[in-house]
């Protein structure tokens, strides 16, 4: 007697978990263009590294006889798996068993996700589409299930404590609403599909009872609207784009809090210059550059991967790489609200300095910042409260800093740009001072202005005398910048810097003095 | 087609292109006054304007609709 009778079940049954919600339910799936969270997770991993936490978790339905008749598995995938060779943790909701939201195995599945990043110090990707808890409850409307304990784990301690310790990318692949909503933002990096995805705290039903509003998903929580307020850091056309660009967020990320971002080989001369960094800052004052352009010039080529750039448009922030070193790049947009500090592009310099510090990456600060973002609607918008915030946070951080003065450099916002004990470069261009001379000297000088034969003449001659002492030159002459710069040798520059702190690094790591949130 | 749509709000400054008339990729459209700064709007294809959506110093809004350009 052995126990062939068992094994033969165990196949059984992890070969009927591997149906998910059944032929039909998979084809009405790929009808919608989309794909299963199987074949997500193998189009995420590197081929065959996927093992599998708990492939038998599910429900058994018996016969008469007590024979396996059916088994439906829990609808939460979950395991380990490789990408481009480094592990990680995967999972994501089943959509073709009860819509995605949570069977009772699928709940343990999906909550184990986050204790299990953090247990074995691993990566954590999360590929969401699903709904939050039905009023029913997991067990369905005649379940008994009973309400959980006084003494249960804190919920969302998991999450918390995942996002302080390794890094976490998350997806929006098809409609993810309620408790999945919130665990895909918690995150420190998402993307949305634009074919399939909507984000919804509520669905359309639930919204027109409780508020009267007749509204379809898309219009809702589609990626026009999610893309451009922040709630996820990109779009992406499908669902391979989110894989790839989560497998392309991952490549500059360390595993986790203890181990430093990995280095890589790079072919790019470090002393590569670019003429055309010259005369990329016109000389009008008043005159937009492209400040993307600079970043492609000055960092690896290709290395540069923006992360937000649909929402607070007037910071670009994201990873790219110094001769193969991994490093935060921040930078103004003059395009775009003439660069300025808004409320929303705080919150997103904020987290994205939080990021840095969390994994131990030095930050690249292209500094062209004129300011808090003013008028009524900045007011309306507690710009002061959020950019301040972004100030502090920069304050606060350990990493180093290499910050390079392209233009200009103004009022409280501009300190966000330096970390502490920063590296400081200016490019002949840079102006700095405590407001831009167009609006400070018309306020300032306003009686002296109107007193004179020509006020309009004496406005300019104003201007152009305080911009000259807005010069780098004698900040130059004060040691107020460690040393002036020709633009084309900024690449050189910063390689420079980076090779000069790789000694510093390994102190950093362990647990950030702040973590950060969503 | 294609539709150009405005990042910001702002004035417009510079108006150098009209319908009718062929533009090639890259060439500049329309400059808008935001913030003190010009920022200039480049034809994202080669092709003829269609329509061009506003005057030199409209006040202007984002996502305002701007120009129309068939390839």
């Amino acid at each position: 007697m052995n126990w062939k009778a068992e094994t033969d079940e165990i196949a059984q049954r992890r070969q009927l978990a591997l149906e998910q919600g059944g032929t039909d339910a998979i084809a009405k799936h790929h009808g919608k263009g989309k794909l299963t969270i199987r074949e997500r997770v193998d189009k995420l991993l590197d081929s065959g590294s996927f093992e599998e936490i708990g492939p038998t978790a599910g429900a058994a339905n018996y016969d008469e006889n007590g024979e396996l008749d059916s088994f439906d598995p829990a609808n939460f995938v979950l395991g380990f798996g490789q990408v481009e060779g480094r592990r990680i943790i995967v999972g994501g909701e089943d959509f073709t068993m009860r819509g995605g939201s949570p069977s009772p195995a699928g709940l343990r599945k999906s909550i184990y996700a986050e204790e299990l990043a953090v247990q074995y110090k691993l990566p954590l990707v999360r590929l969401h589409e699903g709904s939050g808890g039905s009023v029913g409850g997991t067990s369905g409307k005649g379940g008994a299930s009973l309400p959980g304990p006084v003494n249960a784990p804190a919920r969302f301690r998991s999450v918390a404590e995942a996002m302080a310790t390794v890094p976490v990318a998350t997806a929006a692949l098809g409609a993810v609403a309620g408790l999945p909503a919130g665990r895909l933002v918690a995150s420190h990096f998402s993307v949305m599909s634009k074919a399939t995805a909507q984000i919804l705290t509520a669905g359309p039903a639930v919204v027109a009872r409780a508020m009267g509003e007749q509204k379809t998903k898309d219009e809702l929580g589609g990626w026009k609207v999610h893309t451009k307020n922040g709630t996820v850091d990109n779009g992406a056309a499908d669902e391979t784009e989110c894989l790839t660009q989560i497998q392309r967020f991952l490549s500059f990320m360390p595993p986790n809090i203890e181990q430093l971002a990995p280095v890589i080989d790079c072919d790019d001369p470090v002393d590569r210059t670019d003429e055309a960094l010259l005369d990329i800052i016109p000389r009008d004052r008043r005159q937009a550059f492209d400040m993307r352009r600079i970043i492609r010039s000055v960092f690896d080529q290709e290395s540069f991967f923006e992360m937000g750039a649909g929402y607070g448009r007037s910071q670009i922030t994201g990873l790219a790489r110094l001769n193969g070193q991994p490093v935060g790049v921040w930078a103004n947009n003059c395009k775009f609200l003439a660069g300025s500090m808004t409320a929303d592009g705080a919150h997103k310099a904020r987290r994205f300095m939080e990021l840095c510090e969390t994994f131990s990456l030095p930050i690249a600060s292209l500094v062209d910042e004129p300011g808090f973002m003013i008028g009524s609607q900045a007011e309306r918008e507690a710009t002061i409260r959020h950019g301040t915030s972004a100030v502090l946070t920069a304050a606060m951080t350990t990493v180093p800093w290499a910050s390079i003065m392209i233009r200009r450099s103004f009022g409280v916002a501009q300190a966000a740009h330096y970390g502490p004990n920063g590296y400081v470069l200016a490019w002949p261009s840079a102006e700095s001072g405590p407001l831009p001379v167009e609006g400070g000297v018309a306020v300032a000088f306003q009686r002296e202005i109107a007193a004179a034969p020509d006020p309009e003449a004496r406005r300019r001659e104003l201007e152009e005398e305080l911009s000259a002492r807005q010069s780098p030159f004698p900040r130059a002459e004060a040691l107020g910048v460690h040393d002036l710069i020709d633009p084309r040798e900024t690449r050189t520059e910063l390689c420079r810097w980076v090779d000069r702190i790789q000694p510093l690094l390994p102190a950093l790591l362990g647990p950030a003095r702040f973590s950060i949130r969503p | 087609m294609i539709k150009i749509e405005l990042e910001t709000g702002g004035s417009v400054w510079k108006v150098l292109t009209k319908p009718g008339q062929r533009v090639e990729a890259g060439e500049i459209l329309f400059i808008l006054e935001v913030m003190k700064m010009e920022v200039p709007y480049e034809a994202p294809i080669s092709g003829e304007v269609l329509a061009v959506h506003f005057s030199e110093g409209d006040a202007v809004e984002e996502d305002q609709l701007a120009v129309e350009i068939a390839e």
